[in-house]
């Protein structure tokens, strides 16, 4: 399924990429007779792009060139005879960032904004973006954007991002999880199954598969203090659904993600 | 220079790309074989014309027939369009579960742990340590026993150091330049247990003992500088995790 959804946070429409059933990674699943996985169903690990929409508009991400079609229509639709203000990328890996160039000469007055974390933004065609990090700050009437630093992450030139009327956080490549087809751009209270600890690791032992090298400890004490900093927010990460409720079992469950994969490797590749 | 010969058809071809503390080197290798040439990563868009005269040079104008690449971050991937509209729509062959999402329609997926046979030479794609995308693989020629590291391996260098291989370098500084591309490249690192990683990356050289290993972003390091390199990285490591900052 491709769409988009308006109302799962106030001001920030939802836009989805889920692509083809991922037939590989529901095998393993088999494999291991997870509870949560019999095999009736299909399996997505999405792309997920939000447009806030407050006076002035601001995109996050912009799905993958598999997706180009649906994230230009769906701005489209979803903007009208309005502009596009801001188009922020996460970081420049090809899933997030792959429709950058369509999209700003669709909106060719639109501000494209990049993380200043890193050293090689030239070699992304970055060095003309306006840069963020820690203590910056878009205000875009009504909806107020920052760049905390992106805790857990691939590359260097990578930020997370969090709205503050809404109290949400925008996670990237960490809280991601796979879901099942009928679930599709469904938050997770909406759900019936729990997200538990194997959904999690399941991505987050494919995507970040250095979590198979770390010092447990100290991967734990730096998920311990976002679950601190970020009580209370609303989780949307770029490859799972979007958390409104309880979000602090998911900083508790990823501290189980770690351990395990640190014990057990990673489960494969993305 | 145009490029640099590392034996059994495999040249280095690299360009610089300034940063604050140094140079970064942004490379692709040319193995040339008996049914054509393989490029190994595609390099930076932001240096695609001097590479494609390079490439040219190297093959003496006949180009590339095969690709093999080791993930689709930009400075590896970007020129790949271009290329396949000078030397045609060359085989392709990356690791990623998913080529369509990665914008690899076309191509030939290889899978981590497995052979592959490309224009009759054989590579086997390996788990890397040392990576940024989820889906990098390192690449080993078993043929002339080179290890392609891609986001591994790196050193920053210095002007004027542009064309020397690792062990050529000067040793004022060398061990340094490891340490700051990987604090750079790799922040990650910050978490990791420095037994753990270099572990890992022993038992890869036990398990594939390599004549030479080729980073991207880095010299080449040849025979025993391979042990040297390791132990600059493991301080490296060792020093990142006890001061972050």
């Amino acid at each position: 399924m491709r769409g988009y959804r308006r109302d799962a946070i106030p001001g920030i429409h939802w836009i989805q990429e889920c692509g083809r059933h991922r037939a590989e990674i529901a095998e393993a699943l088999l494999e291991k007779a997870l509870e949560w996985y019999s095999g009736d169903r299909d399996l997505h690990v999405p792309q997920n792009a939000y447009l806030l929409d407050g006076e002035r508009t601001l995109l996050l991400d912009t799905l993958s060139p598999a997706a180009s079609d649906h994230a230009l229509d769906s701005l489209d639709e979803l903007l009208g005879d309005r502009g596009l203000d801001f188009l922020v990328i996460s970081h420049p890996d090809v899933p997030h960032a792959g429709n950058t160039g369509r999209i700003l000469r669709r909106y060719p007055d639109c501000q494209l904004v990049a993380p200043r974390a890193g050293e090689t933004h030239a070699l992304y065609h970055l060095d003309g973006a306006r840069l963020v990090g820690p203590g910056d700050e878009i205000d875009l009437g009504g909806l107020v954007v920052r760049f905390p630093e992106a805790t857990f992450l691939d590359a260097a030139v990578h930020t997370w991002m969090t709205e503050e009327t809404t109290r949400t956080l925008f996670t990237v490549d960490w809280l991601g999880f796979p879901h099942l087809g009928g679930e599709c751009l469904r938050c997770t209270d909406e759900i019936d199954d729990e997200i538990g600890v194997s959904r999690l690791e399941e991505f987050h032992g494919r995507v970040m598969f250095w979590f198979q090298y770390v010092d447990v400890d100290r991967v734990v004490s730096a998920t311990d203090e976002l679950a601190r900093r970020f009580a209370g927010y609303t989780i949307a990460s770029a490859h799972g659904l979007v958390i409104r409720k309880d979000a602090a079992r998911f900083f508790e469950s990823m501290n189980d993600v770690v351990r395990r994969v640190a014990a057990s490797g990673r489960g494969g590749v993305l | 220079m145009s490029s640099i010969e590392l034996g059994d058809g495999v040249s280095w071809v690299h360009e610089c790309f300034p940063e604050r503390d140094g140079h970064l080197h942004v490379s692709v290798y040319v193995i040339r074989t008996a049914r054509g040439n393989i490029l190994v990563d595609s390099g930076s868009f932001y240096h695609r014309d001097s590479l494609s005269r390079r490439i040219a040079d190297v093959t003496d104008g006949s180009g590339i027939q095969a690709l093999i690449l080791s993930h689709s971050d930009y400075p590896h991937s970007a020129n790949i369009p271009s290329f396949r509209g000078q030397w045609g729509d060359f085989d392709i062959v990356a690791s990623c579960a998913d080529p369509d999402i990665q914008g690899l329609p076309y191509a030939r997926r290889a899978r981590i742990g497995e052979t592959l046979d490309v224009l009759g030479r054989r590579f086997t794609f390996l788990d890397p340590p040392l990576a940024d995308r989820s889906h990098t693989t390192w690449i080993f020629d078993e043929e002339s026993r080179i290890l392609f590291v891609a986001d591994g391996f790196g050193t920053l260098h210095r002007p004027g150091s542009c064309e020397q291989l690792w062990g050529a370098l000067p040793t004022a500084g060398r061990a340094e330049g490891v340490g700051e591309f990987h604090v750079q490249t790799l922040p990650w690192l910050r978490y990791v247990d420095p037994d753990r990683l270099m572990d890992a990356l022993r038992t890869i050289f036990e398990r594939h003992p390599a004549k030479a290993v080729a980073p991207i972003h880095g010299p080449p390091i040849e025979g025993d500088d391979i042990d040297r390199y390791l132990d600059d990285l493991d301080r490296a490591v060792r020093a990142l995790v006890t001061d972050p900052s």
